[in-house]
């Protein structure tokens, strides 16, 4: 049989800094956590507010973290798939480059306040504009690569990656269109009510595209090389993948019940949010069965119970999220804290998860050893796990009773809370996420002295045998 | 009847090209879903795809990446 040659040096890059991102992203997140617990440690300095550390923290575990796993997991399995190397080396180190400096950008620029106000977009015009190109790169280069795959079919992992690459590419397009009137500043081209439906048309499908659909096709690769089983059934992830193309395209309007949005929006919304729980269940239990009949691997192998563990996160969240839609549910929802523990049981709990699981798989096969320390694996799994419930129920408790106070009235008519009041009582569970925050980076910091080194033993080994030979 | 009936009613001529725009490929999407499920469910297909399954397992003795 031909050997095939792949490209797998700037993957190993991508991987690195996939960790090294996770580590650093959780940590912001960690500081402005304790910010909003303790809110001297703004120490008056106006780079290290919330109002900007926090755009900081959602760009570099999105995109910085996020991005560099969908990289490297992506021009691998592609690969694999296809039994073919990349269409072009000089333009996946391109992609390499061009993120990082986006990322170096983003990174000093909303410290300094350069913002477009926008969430999940918040990089003024320069950068989206870059964003644009290193993107098209990335994408081009995929599409070029399945199209000299030396296998009939298309496996249906690329299936996902290309879905979140086309509809991303669309999505950021429409949603950054601005007038730029200086090299930092640019206004938006939608106003008012229409400029909310773009941003959230963006926000949510940033979740169902990138966050969602691009890690279920880290999930459809991983889990089956991790299990060394085929997927439990293919029809099922066809299924899964048209009804996600289809379907979460109309869920944005569910972020603006009861706003000046027309009400057949918001419900419009809701009601596809809902019907979603079908593929999006679909999707888990195909992931989950697919350890059918072999469940004892999970005692043994720390690496699966990551991804495993990641798609019950991701069938309780896409649970949750269509529940949290529907305008009962949102009068009392909409505004608090819950949101923020529904965004963190899918960002921590399912897509870090899922991408520690693939990260973890691409390092032992990257490096052809195994990893330095099993033991620390199952601690990270362990720790990610625990910080992740933390975290949610100090939310979901938070964000219910804040909820209740904002409603609750007295027989005259009369608020009988001021907000005052609801702030000073979330102060212990603002603690408690910060606490919960900080055991999920201690999980990323063991992973990232892991993966190091593991890295520095294979080339240590590599040497040795070298040596050997000579 | 007659509720149903109001319920339904849509006023056509009021329709503009936006809304034409949005029905048509509201309902493009949902007849393409209908297709897609019985393509997947249909038993003669069911070999077709579920062969598929082995693709990520199919580069093992090719690999060059494995015999370092």
């Amino acid at each position: 049989m031909e050997e095939t040659k792949y490209n797998f040096d700037v993957v190993r890059w991508f991987t690195i800094m996939a960790v090294v991102y996770l580590v650093v992203g959780t940590l912001v997140g960690v500081y402005i956590a304790s910010e909003l617990a303790w809110p001297f440690l703004n120490f008056d300095i106006p780079y290290i507010t919330f109002g900007r550390l926090r755009p900081l923290h959602t760009n570099a575990v999105i995109f910085a973290f996020g991005g560099c796993a969908l990289f490297a997991t992506s021009f691998y399995s592609v690969q694999r798939t296809g039994s073919t190397s990349l269409w072009s080396d000089k333009l996946a180190w391109f992609v390499f480059w061009g993120w990082n400096a986006i990322i170096v950008s983003a990174v000093i620029t909303l410290p300094l306040g350069l913002t477009q106000a926008k969430e999940y977009a918040e990089l003024e015009w320069p950068i989206d504009l870059a964003i644009a190109v290193v993107w098209l790169a990335w994408g081009f280069n995929f599409i070029m690569t399945i199209a000299k795959r030396k296998t009939s079919h298309i496996y249906v992992s690329n299936w996902f990656f290309m879905g979140m690459f086309v509809m991303i590419t669309y999505l950021h397009v429409v949603n950054s269109l601005a007038i730029p009137v200086g090299l930092f500043k640019s206004y938006s081209l939608f106003s008012g009510v229409q400029d909310a439906m773009i941003q959230w048309w963006w926000g949510h499908n940033a979740v169902g595209f990138y966050l969602t659909a691009g890690f279920l096709g880290i999930m459809y690769y991983f889990v089956p090389k991790q299990a060394n089983r085929p997927v439990f059934s293919y029809r099922l992830s066809v299924l899964h993948f048209w009804a996600l193309m289809f379907g979460y395209v109309w869920l944005g309007a569910h972020h603006l019940q009861y706003t000046a949005l027309p009400d057949w929006t918001g419900s419009l919304g809701a009601a596809v949010s809902l019907a979603m729980i079908i593929p999006s269940w679909g999707g888990a239990i195909n992931g989950m069965m697919t350890l059918s009949g072999a469940w004892d691997k999970l005692r043994t192998d720390y690496i699966l119970r990551f991804l495993i563990m990641s798609l019950a996160f991701y069938a309780m969240s896409t649970f949750e999220g269509p529940v949290m839609s529907s305008k009962t549910v949102n009068a009392l929802s909409h505004y608090t804290d819950w949101t923020i523990g529904h965004v963190h049981s899918g960002a921590l709990g399912w897509v870090a998860m899922v991408a520690s699981g693939a990260l973890y798989h691409l390092t032992e096969k990257l490096w052809n050893t195994r990893m330095y320390s099993a033991k620390l694996v199952n601690t990270h799994f362990w720790l990610a796990t625990i910080g992740t419930v933390v975290y949610i129920t100090a939310m979901w408790v938070s964000g219910i009773m804040q909820g209740l106070m904002w409603r609750d009235y007295d027989e005259f008519g009369t608020l009988t809370y001021t907000f005052a009041e609801s702030v000073a009582a979330m102060h212990p569970y603002y603690v408690m996420r910060a606490i919960g925050g900080m055991i999920y980076w201690t999980g990323g910091a063991i992973m990232l002295f892991n993966v190091i080194m593991t890295v520095r033993q294979a080339v240590a080994q590599r040497g040795t045998a070298a040596a050997a030979a000579a | 009847m007659n509720k149903l009936r109001d319920y339904f009613h849509t006023d056509w001529s009021a329709m503009t090209l936006h809304d034409w725009i949005g029905l048509i490929i509201t309902v493009g999407a949902f007849l393409a879903m209908v297709w897609i499920y019985a393509r997947v469910f249909n038993p003669k297909n069911r070999e077709r795809y579920e062969s598929q399954r082995h693709i990520p397992f199919d580069d093992e003795n090719t690999d060059s990446e494995n015999q370092r």
